[in-house]
Formats: C-alpha cells, structure tokens, sequence
C-alpha cells in the first residue's frame, strides 16, 4: 500500500483529493498501525470524501455504514433473515416428515429435529449488514462509520467491542474474525463529544477549512474549466466569508458547488450583480445571506478602483441569465 | 527519544489533557513508522496519536513549540545574528570559518596537535544540533529543573554557561588564532578570530538565556493553565470579566450536551411500552402474519418541558450575562423552552435566542432589543404577576419553571401568591440564586417569602455549583 507520506499524499492527488501533509500523515500512520481514523471538522470539507478516495486509492472495497439516531446491532452487524426461514421450512416440510420417520415419541421427535437445526441457523440465512461484510470480505476493505456522533452512546460502546479486536460473535454460529484489518475512518461533526474510550483507540483528524492556496487547488482540480483569474477571486470571497460570523459557514463543497453554478451562467468574473444571485449556492440562511451581502458591498467597494474595468463588461450577461437560477 | 516523550506526555497531562499510556505507545509506534527528520510530520504524527479533542490543540501546539521546536529555531536564529554582526565589521564568517578547517587539516601546527573541546569543536563546524545538545546537558546539570520564576533566569543561565565551559572554549578560540597566526596567518585574519570567539560567545549567552526563559514557560504552562482552568471553575459570577464571560461559554455548552446526552439515554429507556399489535401485524404480514418480530408502542416521550425566567438587573448583571449563555445552550438542546426575562418588566426572548447567534441574542434580550426596560429596578412581585396574568396557561404539569435571580426586590411586594400559583401548576419550581442562603431574606431579599413555593432553591455562585445543580436535575 503506501510506502511513505509522500505517496500518500500523490496518489490521493491522483484521485482528485488535494490534501496537505497532516492529512497524509494521519492517513499513512492509520494504514500503518492498522487503527482507525476519527475524522472531525465541519460540515463539507470532505471527511467522508477522505476515505471514498483511501479506498480508491489503494483499490479496496469501501464498505460504508451511516450512522443515526437509533441505529442498533440489528442494522449495523447481522441480522436473521427470518422470512428466508420460513419459506424454507415451508419448502423442506416433505423433507422433514422423512427426517421424522420412525420416531415415535415426541421426545425423540424433538431430537431429530435438535439434530438439524444447524441447517436453520447457519451462514445462509444471515443478511450481513456493513460491519459483519467488512469483517467477513475476502479482500482487504476500507470501512466508513459516517456520522458516528448521530448515533446513541449504546452503540458507540458496541462499536469499541468491534473496533478494538474486528471480530464478532455470532450465538448461534460462531465467531468471526477479520481475515484483514480494514481501514476504518470514522466521520464526526462533532453532534456530542464522542466518549475517551472511543477515542483512545482511533487517531485523531480534524479537518478544518483549507487554506486559501490550498482551496485554489482544490477548486482547480474539481472543477477544471474555470478560469484561473475567477477561481482566485473565488477563493478570496470565500475565505473571507468564513470570517463573518454565520450560522452555516460556507465549507469547500460550497466553493465547488457556486464554482459550477458560475461556470454554468457563463460568469468569466465576479460581478455584484451575479454574486448576489448565486449567493444561495453557499449560503442556507437567509439571515446569513443579509449578512455577508453587506460583508460583499464593503469587499466590493474595496475592489472596486482596481476591478473597475472588467465589472462593466461582465454586467449585462448575469442580467439575461437571471431567470435561470430562480 | 523514548524518554522525551514521555516527558511530553507528562507535560500534556500536568496542563490537563488527557493522555492515556495507550495513546503514549501509539506515538512511539507512530514514530516508529516515520522519519521524524520533517519536524510537521513529527509534530502530526505525535497530535493524531495524542490529541484527541479539538478543544486541546492549541495547548498542544503551544507546547509542541517550547518543548520540541522553538529552541533549535532561535538557537540557528542567534548564530545568524552573530553572523550577520560579523558581516558588519567586513568578515565573512563563513570563509573564515572554511579557512580555519583549511589550515587545520593541512596539518600546518606547528607545536603538534591541537585538542579541542567539543564546545570549540561544535562551534567552529557550526554544527547546531551538537550545540543543542550541549547546552541541554549543560542546563541539566545546572539544575535548570528547579527553575521557578524569571529572577533565576540569569543565575541558571551563568551556571550553565560554566558547566559547558563557555570561557574556556572562547580561549581555545584566541589561542588557537595565535597558534595560526603562528603558522602564517595574516594578522587580519588572526584579528577576525578573536573578533568571532566574541560574537559566539555572545550568542551563546543568548541561546542558553533563551533555553532558560523557555525552561520556565514550559514548567509554568501547566501551572498557569491549571489555575486559569480551576479558578473558572470557583469564580463567583459576580466577578467576571467580559473575556472570561466568553471563556465560559465552551464550558456551558458542554455542560448543556451533557444534559442532553443523559436526557438521550433516558428517553430510550423508557421506549418499550405495550404490544403494538396493528403495526405488528403489518410489518409480520411478509410471513404470514406469524409475529417474528415484535413490535412495541413507544411510550410518550417524557419530553421536558421548561420555563425560565432569568433576572437581568444590575444588580446581577454580570450573573445574568452568563446565565443567559446557559440559557441559550439550553434552548439549542432543548425544543420545548420558553424563556423570559425580566427586571421589573418581563418579557419573552425565546424566538430572539432562536433567531440570533448567542452573543448577538444576549445583547438584543438585554438592551438593543426593546424586550423590557431594563435601566429600571428589579421588582420581582412585579414580574411574576406579569407573569402569572399573560403566560400561566403555558404551565402544565410537564413543565419545570426555572428561576434565576437573587431576588432583591427594592422593598417592593413580593406578591408571592403568583409564585404559589405557578408551582401548583408546574411540576417543579427551581430557584437558583447567587447569593448564599445565610443572605437570604436580609436587607430586601424576599427570598424566604419565595421559599416555600419552590420545589427546589440552591446558591448557584459559581461553575462548579451549577453543574452539580445540573446532574442533580437530569438523573
């Protein structure tokens, strides 16, 4: 897999995530002391892209478990397919009355049927939910815990049980072990503090919002055909947002989504007149978006002696497309 | 290496984070698996397997940089400053430096060879991480670890000056110009030798009085951290500063997650009720109705319902500013909240607080808003009859009716009979007030009128007091 930090952070690049070295490192150490990665931040920087591009990258199955509010054993690790039983009990029923022939008593009758009911209980009639399949996979795998602070401090105790050994038990079958230890990532926004056990066990990410640079780059990968001059001015306008104290801070899955909105209303610069238009591809409140419109006028003012050449010409065409985006 | 960074995680621990010895082990793994040449792979490597809470990592970095990084940084920092000194009076310290290996090596002694002592050696090779090391043995032998305040500095500074024989290496530097000189070196030169055996010694002094200085930081940091931490925790509310107001509130927020944690596991407990037998039916309907999976009622969630009227008047100004940050937490955790505030008017700040960010929100309930007047004097008797008459059919006898006030109430009426309505209605009255009980009724406190018609009242001065009376209401 990963040989040094380095590599890690050029064959995330490959996939298209541009992260800095403290990511890499985190990244490199979790592979190489096989522990899991609690990944922390806001929303939208990418904790859950991290692991999707992990598992591309070193070519794993990505098995993903979402985590919520009342989410229990059943649907996180197996559960028995009890209608898959039945119609086989129904199927078999001929099959049984020969299994029963010749016993008379119905202690005896009972026994026969003790004798088989492996058949009745064994792998077959086990629907794997996402942690018993990335325990039971064939092939190395990464798993994702998205969301772990949605889900209840009951689960969170069970899920230190699965997370320190990768194995489980099963009552009536067995025990199962991992063959591999897969990556784990687990994703948290921080709902409630995730408790010390938990933690203790993982190594800890926080991803905060990237720096300006870093976000020119991250903005140039993901969408490719936007203009170099726009991009920055993107950039700028988004840093600087995350400065004014909003109920929703506008996270880099933002910049991408108003990159592409701009891309398609044919933007080449950043009017007044079209940022305020698409100002609700960022921003999900409309007490944030009063907010950072005066933030933009004083930007815009600022701007304003050295942008004043190139803001007439763009004018006119956010204008026509108004109509689109409403 | 092992042995500094256990003493790392000690220092983490003394400024109150936790580490476990697991967690120890997991950075010398983690070190283990990496070269630590780059010092931000280091100092990544040691946070991912350390730090576990956002909260933590600015001590961590902090101490990252007086343990580990910032002395070899202002060490180089000391050495390019003697250099650039020496620039000044026309040397080139660099060539001087290759001049005098040059006329080492060639073997041009005259009076056989010349022994050096490590400290001449380091400096004359420039050799930075030997220097480091030598100081810190020095300082260690100096009993640098006793260091308690600044007035030390320089006593623990000559001390380990001595140890590493700093005078002597500065004479090895001159004798050694004039044993060059000896063997034909321009006067010049010879000259710019004593000229550098100075600046070194200088910077010398320089990096051992910063090792000093940050010694002391770092034996402090703890300590300062500590205090800092406790005494926000024992300070009364009266005598809070606006910086420690805003300090307060990280802690109030998690104190109102916790409640909502133990309000969370409560609220499954109680879950199981009675057999649902319609959707039981349906949901088994996939085999032929035979129940495989029960299905139970969920029980009416026990939903706490709660009222809180908060006392803003000058009188508690400071208590009141805090308390309506608890308040506002409260409200972010919970649905079912009203809150009010009030003087001698009250007056109903829950969309404010659910509209605005805190600080914002707290401003407009106290003065921008025009909720109430609040440049009057408190009247309590006042406020619950305002109370009592407008928002009485609010209470139920789901609802809990917090009060927060020191309840001086300027010789006016108390009307403590809107106060007995109210508590047999609620399900519970409780009162938290500022002042100790031994206060209580004294002057124009008309607590004790109140008392008998709270189910619970209690001194709330400080932190520590509140989140005692907060585990007290949850479980």
């Amino acid at each position: 897999m990963f040989d040094s930090v380095q590599d890690v952070q050029t064959r995330l690049e490959k996939q298209g995530y541009i992260c800095d070295k403290r990511i890499a490192t985190v990244v490199f150490l979790a592979h190489r002391l096989e522990k899991p990665i609690l990944v922390e931040g806001p929303a939208g920087v990418g904790k859950t892209e991290l692991a999707k591009v992990v598992a591309a990258a070193t070519g794993r199955e990505l098995i993903r478990l979402q985590c919520y509010e009342g989410l229990d054993e059943a649907k996180a690790l197996y559960e028995w397919e009890y209608s898959k039983q039945l119609l086989y009990t129904q199927i078999l029923k001929e099959k049984i009355g020969e299994v029963m022939q010749g016993t008379r008593t119905l202690r005896e009758a009972a026994e026969r049927v003790g004798q088989q009911d492996s058949v009745f209980f064994s792998d077959q009639f086990v629907v794997p939910r996402p942690l018993l399949h990335a325990i039971t996979t064939e092939q190395p795998c990464a798993l994702l815990i998205d969301e772990v602070d949605k889900s209840d401090p009951e689960f969170e105790a069970f899920l230190l049980e699965v997370l320190s050994d990768f194995q489980v038990t099963v009552p009536e079958i067995g025990t199962f072990k991992a063959k591999h230890r897969p990556l784990v990532f687990l994703t948290s926004n921080d709902a409630r503090e995730m408790s010390d056990a938990l933690k203790r066990r993982c190594l800890h990410l926080w991803i905060d919002y990237p720096s300006e640079a870093l976000e020119l780059k991250i903005l140039e990968t993901k969408v490719p055909g936007i203009d170099r001059k726009l991009a920055e001015d993107l950039v700028a306008m988004m840093q600087r947002l995350r400065q004014v104290d909003l109920k929703k801070t506008p996270s880099i899955a933002e910049t991408i989504d108003w990159a592409r909105a701009l891309l398609a209303l044919n933007a080449e610069s950043l009017g007044e007149e079209i940022v305020k238009d698409t100002m609700n591809v960022i921003l999900k409140y409309e007490a944030d978006i009063r907010k950072a419109q005066q933030e933009l006028s004083r930007m815009m003012a600022a701007r304003t002696p050295a942008g004043a050449a190139s803001t007439p010409g763009a004018e006119p065409k956010p204008a026509a497309k108004k109509g689109t985006l409403h | 290496m092992q042995r500094k960074i256990v003493e790392f995680t000690n220092l983490l621990r003394k400024s109150g984070l936790r580490v476990s010895v697991a967690e120890a082990i997991d950075a010398f793994e983690a070190l283990d698996e990496l070269s630590i040449e780059d010092r931000e792979v280091f100092r990544d490597a040691l946070r991912a397997s350390l730090v576990k809470r956002g909260d933590d990592v600015p001590t961590f970095d902090q101490l990252f940089d007086l343990y580990w990084s910032g002395f070899h940084d202002s060490l180089k920092q000391a050495f390019e400053q003697a250099a650039a000194a020496l620039a000044e009076d026309g040397i080139d310290m660099e060539r001087l430096l290759d001049r005098i290996r040059e006329m080492l090596e060639s073997g041009q002694m005259p009076e056989g060879e010349l022994d050096l002592s490590d400290l001449a050696r380091a400096l004359l090779t420039g050799d930075l991480s030997e220097l480091e090391q030598l100081i810190r043995q020095a300082a260690a032998q100096s009993g640098v670890a006793r260091i308690e305040n600044m007035l030390q500095i320089g006593y623990f500074g000559r001390r380990t000056l001595e140890a590493m024989n700093a005078e002597g290496a500065m004479r090895e530097l001159r004798d050694l110009a004039a044993r060059l000189r000896a063997a034909g070196m321009g006067d010049a030169e010879a000259e710019a030798i004593g000229r550098l055996a100075e600046r070194f010694f200088e910077a010398l002094r320089q990096s051992v009085r910063s090792y000093m200085e940050r010694e002391l930081q770092t034996r402090n940091f703890d300590y300062m951290e500590k205090f800092r931490r406790e005494a926000l925790f024992e300070k009364s509310f009266y005598s809070l500063t606006e910086e420690e107001i805003a300090r307060m509130r990280e802690v109030v927020n998690r104190l109102a997650q916790r409640i909502k944690n133990v309000m969370s596991i409560r609220r499954r407990r109680l879950k199981k009720g009675k057999l649902d037998l319609h959707t039981m039916l349906r949901r088994n309907m996939a085999r032929g109705g035979v129940p495989f999976e029960l299905v139970f009622k969920e029980r009416r969630k026990d939903r706490p319902k709660l009222v809180i009227l908060c006392d803003v008047s000058s009188s508690v100004a400071n208590v009141s500013r805090f308390m309506l940050q608890f308040v506002y937490s409260l409200q972010e955790c919970f649905t079912k909240i009203r809150s009010f505030v009030f003087v001698a008017e009250l007056g109903e700040v829950t969309q404010i607080f659910r509209d605005h960010e805190v600080n914002k929100a707290i401003e407009e309930a106290l003065e921008g808003g025009g909720v109430i007047n609040v440049y009057t004097r408190s009247n309590f008797g006042m406020a619950f009859h305002t109370f009592w008459r407008d928002y009485l059919n609010a209470i139920d006898a789901k609802t809990t009716v917090l009060v927060l006030g020191d309840a001086r109430n300027n010789y006016n009426d108390p009307k403590a009979w809107c106060l007995r309505d109210v508590h047999a209605k609620a399900k519970n009255v409780i009162w938290l007030n500022p002042e100790s009980p031994s206060a209580w009724g004294f002057g124009d406190s008309v607590m004790d009128r109140y008392l008998p018609y709270t189910t619970l009242a209690e001194e709330c001065r400080n932190l520590r007091q509140l989140s005692k009376i907060v585990d007290r209401l949850v479980l």
